[in-house]
């Protein structure tokens, strides 16, 4: 039972490149209908830690449990079938194609002999577009032409398409305006709202903060610390992020809401 | 109201992407239309005459029909050198098949059968021992046309016995003064439309091209993908070369050398750029056409044949600059569209 209450757990995850450990032994659970914050300086291991669960590096050790199934190894395929996409600036995208062939990309409806239903196609592409506020935007233009924001917002179209059941969104407000990080959080809280788990990689706390539900710290290849949003302010968590920076550990102050401690005592 | 004008901007946005999304296939055709007007111009007598179209289609289909199959490997971010040697593969089995059977469908079968073999050949060196196409086909290139010198001892087979039978009506003959293999080229063509642009083994040929990466990571079988394109195009090459040889009604050792790179070209000129994920079955047919007017017209205008390269160069060159700057007007116009810096 309780592998259904989390969409994804891992267990001990280790991972290593070389001499380097970047994943030290990783639990790390998301429930159904959540938005988990992962926040964590550069070279934390928060991108190892999702290309492991979105099957694009292969864990040294630890099990992966999606939807309560146990995995030694992915492969990007598999998690993609397992209804995990992964949303990432650029990187998923045909540039050059239309914005309804990128949503349907290695998941086109067919008709008879493998032949493209184009019209259904473009006609889902075009109503999902609305839904998520894209409706001044033809479902014919070629995604190169769309800004950062847009672009995430394609891919999130895509998973809402398929419907996934975990969007992982790889930094997806970097390098944006502040009104495209802006549109970028409304297409989250949309995830939320259609009930889809999320794993939200972000250095900007103050684009976790408004969407997230839970907060994941990492440091040096560990989880250092968990918070539920409700116990803490942006500015609490920002106080937090610094102090594990400069000494590595989180203020004592602090200590008693860690969901990790209070969990371990 | 707000409504009203959402329909008509989405209205509006079709018809503008419709347009724009055939700018280039437009630019190649006036290309095709001014060549054959200077032409014209020139020798009215000749360009009037219906010998000079028959000259052209006889001939044009050589260089078009591997040049179709050819854009779906440049699509696919690939490059195949190997198909004039797989033509002469091709050609070679006919003449030897048909010279021991007489001339029978079986031969057809079986030279396209060597042409799926050296595909899949060619396929599994990209895709499995990951050598690069470019040095990949290089190796193919010289494997079957020494294959073919080595069988043949360098001497042609005669196949003007052959001449008239259904089979060879069938292939090379005439119909209403219309060469057959302009017929089977504009069959093809048409065939590898529809399945770029209809079809899922299209849109993966694109996406291959495109984003190998987010393919991959999408599910799509890129390698999959990669050697049925490879495959496609030797069956396809192996039927050029017997389109050849039958037109000349002789299979020679040197067959398919001349169309290696007239047929890149016509790929190219057609508006498919070589870093692939683009690209259009119409432009490269009229691409290949352009080149063959040219080669047809230039001797019809009366100057040696020595001008073809000279012009056949400029051409190129003409249409690769209209290329570059239809694509960067239109990524200004639709930055400016999206509002985009």
């Amino acid at each position: 039972m309780q592998g259904l209450k989390y969409i994804v757990e891992t267990r001990n995850l280790v991972k290593r490149f070389g001499d380097v450990i970047a994943l030290k032994g990783i639990n790390f659970k998301v429930r159904n209908s959540e938005i988990v914050g992962l926040v964590g300086d550069n070279g934390a291991g928060k991108s190892t830690l999702v290309k492991i669960i979105s099957g694009v590096y292969t864990p040294d050790e630890g099990e992966i449990y999606i939807k309560g199934q146990k995995f030694r190894r992915l492969t990007p395929q598999k998690a993609y079938e397992l209804g995990i996409v992964l949303v990432h600036q650029e990187r998923t995208l045909s540039e050059n194609h239309a914005i309804w062939r990128n949503i349907f990309m290695g998941r086109e409806l067919t008709g008879p002999f493998g032949f493209l239903r184009i019209r259904d196609m473009r006609n889902t592409a075009t109503k999902l577009l609305k839904e998520i506020g894209l409706k001044a935007m033809s479902a014919d233009t070629p995604v190169k032409y769309l800004s950062g924001g847009y672009k995430q917002g394609v891919q999130i179209a895509r998973a809402l398409c398929f419907e996934a059941d975990l969007v992982i969104l790889d930094e997806p407000t970097i390098q944006l305006s502040i009104s495209e990080v802006q549109r970028v959080l409304e297409y989250v809280k949309e995830l939320k709202k259609r009930g889809k788990s999320c794993i939200f990689i972000s250095h900007n706390i103050y684009h976790v903060y408004p969407v997230a539900d839970r907060f994941v710290l990492l440091d040096r290849g560990k989880i250092v610390a968990e918070f539920m949003k409700a116990d803490l302010t942006p500015e609490d968590l920002s106080h937090i992020m610094v102090s594990i920076a400069r000494t590595g550990k989180i203020p004592v102050e602090y200590e008693k809401i860690n969901l990790i401690h209070s969990s371990q005592e | 109201m707000g409504r009203k004008s959402f329909n008509t901007k989405t209205f509006a946005d079709t018809i503008v992407n419709t347009f724009n999304r055939y700018k280039l296939q437009v630019a190649i055709s006036v290309i095709f239309l001014v060549l054959w007007l200077i032409f014209f111009t020139m020798n009215p007598k000749g360009f009037s005459e219906p010998a000079t179209y028959a000259a052209i289609t006889s001939v044009a289909p050589f260089t078009i029909i591997p040049a179709l199959s050819l854009t779906y490997v440049i699509i696919s971010r690939e490059i195949d050198l190997s198909f004039p040697s797989v033509m002469a593969l091709g050609g070679w089995v006919l003449a030897v098949t048909w010279r021991a059977l007489g001339p029978t469908p079986i031969g057809v079968i079986l030279a396209l059968l060597a042409g799926l073999i050296a595909g899949l050949l060619n396929g599994l060196l990209v895709t499995k021992c990951r050598i690069p196409s470019l040095i990949a086909t290089i190796g193919t290139m010289f494997l079957w046309r020494g294959v073919v010198l080595v069988a043949t001892e360098g001497f042609s087979i005669p196949l003007g016995k052959f001449r008239g039978t259904p089979i060879f009506q069938v292939l090379v003959g005439r119909i209403g003064g219309i060469p057959m293999q302009m017929v089977w080229a504009i069959t093809i063509g048409i065939l590898l439309w529809v399945f770029l642009n209809f079809h899922k083994f299209g849109a993966y040929i694109y996406y291959t091209g495109d984003n190998r990466d987010a393919a991959k990571m999408l599910g799509i079988n890129t390698s999959k993908v990669l050697i049925c394109v490879f495959m496609l195009h030797s069956v396809i090459a192996a039927f050029a070369g017997i389109l050849v040889t039958l037109e000349m009604a002789t299979f020679w050792p040197a067959l398919g050398e001349i169309y290696l790179l007239k047929s890149i070209a016509s790929v190219i000129v057609g508006g498919t750029p070589v870093t692939g994920g683009i690209g259009t079955v119409f432009g490269t047919f009229i691409g290949g056409l352009i080149l063959e007017l040219i080669e047809t017209g230039i001797l019809a205008v009366g100057v040696t044949g020595f001008w073809i390269r000279l012009v056949h160069g400029l051409v190129i060159i003409v249409a690769l600059i209209a290329q570059v700057s239809i694509r960067e007007r239109e990524i200004k116009r639709m930055r400016t569209i999206m509002g985009i810096g």
